[in-house]
């Protein structure tokens, strides 16, 4: 068993890194990290402004983008996929490579949870914060950027990576519109081989877990590092006197 | 209270018109008419739920009103303006909160530092050099670099304290700046708060520190169900409060 996957590996190691490439489209393992990183990369801003637009005060802003995202949540992914991959070329009559379809059914899906974490984050700081900052001068972008966001974001870290996570393995459903990536090219090999579907589909599962792991532990140690710099902030919470007579005292 | 109502404009830092304001049926403000004029330290108090907080956050708005204006260094600060203009008036209003409101992701030094930095644009390293120095003004200069959580509460409200003054306002406001400490760390706020006074700082204080109130006031605004039923000086006030509702507040805090 060990020992067919690793022919298959030894076999096949061109097509599953990089695809049909430089004969045909790039495919294979690379495809797939530029993908994901490409779809984290731009639904990650994304979101952030998703999640701008629905704290906002303006309606024009606030209810589109609730309904964005609350239908995108509530539909499967494979149906985003499949909508955009007819709907989009018979809309604008633009042929659209699967590649770009699938890149922006992720950004859009992926970028509509994000922004409910990122939304959860800021609503989580309170008040108390913004008021502060504002007090002082800061516009509300300014108060965004320098106070809000960075501890908004830090603070979900761990939220925000199963997304990145998720979204990694989502791509694997670029599959179906025939976005050549690894999923695809290890779908090829199968086909070329036909009697070892156990070994290739486990070799594909084995990628993927480590490029996910990869992700989890480099999160970590950019967690790690910050939580550092902030020394004071994560240091065991000592139950300061203050924290318990502030909430039971503070009026609105 | 009619003395510096007649007083000359410019020496009226803050002037309050019928300042009205109300959450859909429950009127908070229900018009308030009252100056402070440079130099000026006016303490707020009442009971609970009589809108000093909200007339204080109304001043920097905080908070928006529905009527009236309130005058800042003769500018009205709830009139329509770009985002710019209300940030640069904000900017020159420091603001004390009751639960400090420290940006917990920066050091003690950095807080301060941060807004003269990012809203007037103040280089780095001269930013930071004032902050060390109004740190120093607070007592906290070996705090600098410690992060609010390894803070009391009395020294995260003396670096906020110092994180307002960092913005050179000519006006403080203190909303209950110490009803969320422990009694232990109360003096601490107070003396640098006395110091400001001293100092010749215009400040607007809501407080149930009566003890700072006599000591410090210029003038007390006694307020109840959204108005202002007496303005005194301390000495008055305390010795001889002329509304049965201030006397009664007073005969309860004696209790």
């Amino acid at each position: 068993m060990i020992h067919d996957m690793i022919d298959i590996v030894r076999e096949y190691w061109l097509l599953l890194l990089i695809g049909q490439y430089p004969n045909g489209p790039l495919g294979g393992l690379a495809n797939t990290l530029i993908l994901s990183a490409l779809s984290i990369a731009i639904a990650f801003p994304f979101a952030i402004l998703l999640a701008f637009a629905r704290l906002s005060k303006y309606r024009a802003l606030r209810w589109p983008v609730t309904v964005l995202v609350y239908v995108t949540r509530g539909v499967p992914l494979l149906m985003l996929v499949l909508w955009s991959y007819f709907l989009v070329p018979l809309l604008t009559g633009a042929d659209v490579p699967s590649f770009f379809t699938m890149l922006a059914t992720l950004v859009v899906y992926q970028g509509a949870f994000l922004s409910e974490i990122i939304r959860a984050g800021i609503v989580a700081l309170g008040q108390g914060q913004m008021d502060a900052a504002r007090a002082l001068g800061h516009g509300w972008f300014g108060a965004m950027r320098y106070v809000i966001l960075p501890q908004a974001l830090y603070n979900m870290i761990p939220s925000m990576l199963s997304t990145f996570v998720a979204t990694i393995k989502d791509t694997t459903l670029g599959y179906v519109i025939n976005v050549p990536d690894l999923t695809f090219a290890a779908s090829q090999v199968n086909n070329q081989l036909l009697t070892q579907p156990f070994q290739v589909f486990l070799i594909l599962a084995l990628t993927y877990y480590v490029i996910c792991w990869s992700l989890t532990a480099l999160t970590n140690v950019v967690e790690r590092r910050i939580t550092r710099r902030r020394a004071g902030l994560l240091a065991p919470k000592r139950p300061l006197p203050v924290s318990l007579t502030r909430n039971a005292t503070e009026q609105p | 209270m009619t003395a510096s109502a007649s007083a000359p404009a410019q020496d009226q830092t803050i002037r309050l018109a019928d300042v009205r304001k109300s959450y859909g049926e429950f009127a908070v403000l229900k018009g308030i008419d009252a100056t402070v004029s440079r130099g000026e330290v006016v303490v707020i108090c009442g009971p609970s739920g009589s809108g000093k907080s909200t007339l204080i956050r109304t001043v920097n708005r905080l908070e928006e009103i529905n009527s009236g204006s309130i005058f800042f260094e003769g500018q009205d600060v709830h009139a329509a303006m770009s985002g710019r203009e209300l940030n640069l008036l904000r900017s020159r209003i420091g603001f004390v909160f009751q639960s400090f409101n420290l940006f917990p992701h920066l050091s003690a030094v950095e807080n301060v530092a941060m807004s003269p930095i990012r809203v007037k644009g103040v280089p780095a390293a001269e930013a930071h050099e004032k902050a060390l120095k109004l740190l120093d003004r607070v007592g906290l200069r070996e705090k600098a670099n410690s992060y609010p959580a390894q803070l009391s509460g009395g020294q995260q409200q003396r670096v906020a304290i110092a994180r307002a003054l960092a913005m050179e306002p000519p006006v403080m406001l203190f909303d209950e700046p110490t009803s969320a400490l422990d009694p232990e760390m109360v003096g601490e706020v107070l003396s640098v708060m006395k110091s400001l006074a001293a100092e010749g700082m215009t400040m607007m204080c809501v407080t149930h520190e009566m003890g700072f109130a006599r000591d410090v006031a210029d003038r007390i605004w006694f307020i109840d169900g959204g108005e202002i039923i007496e303005t005194a000086t301390p000495e008055e006030f305390f010795t001889n409060p002329r509304h049965p509702r201030a006397q009664r507040f007073l005969s309860d805090l004696r209790h």
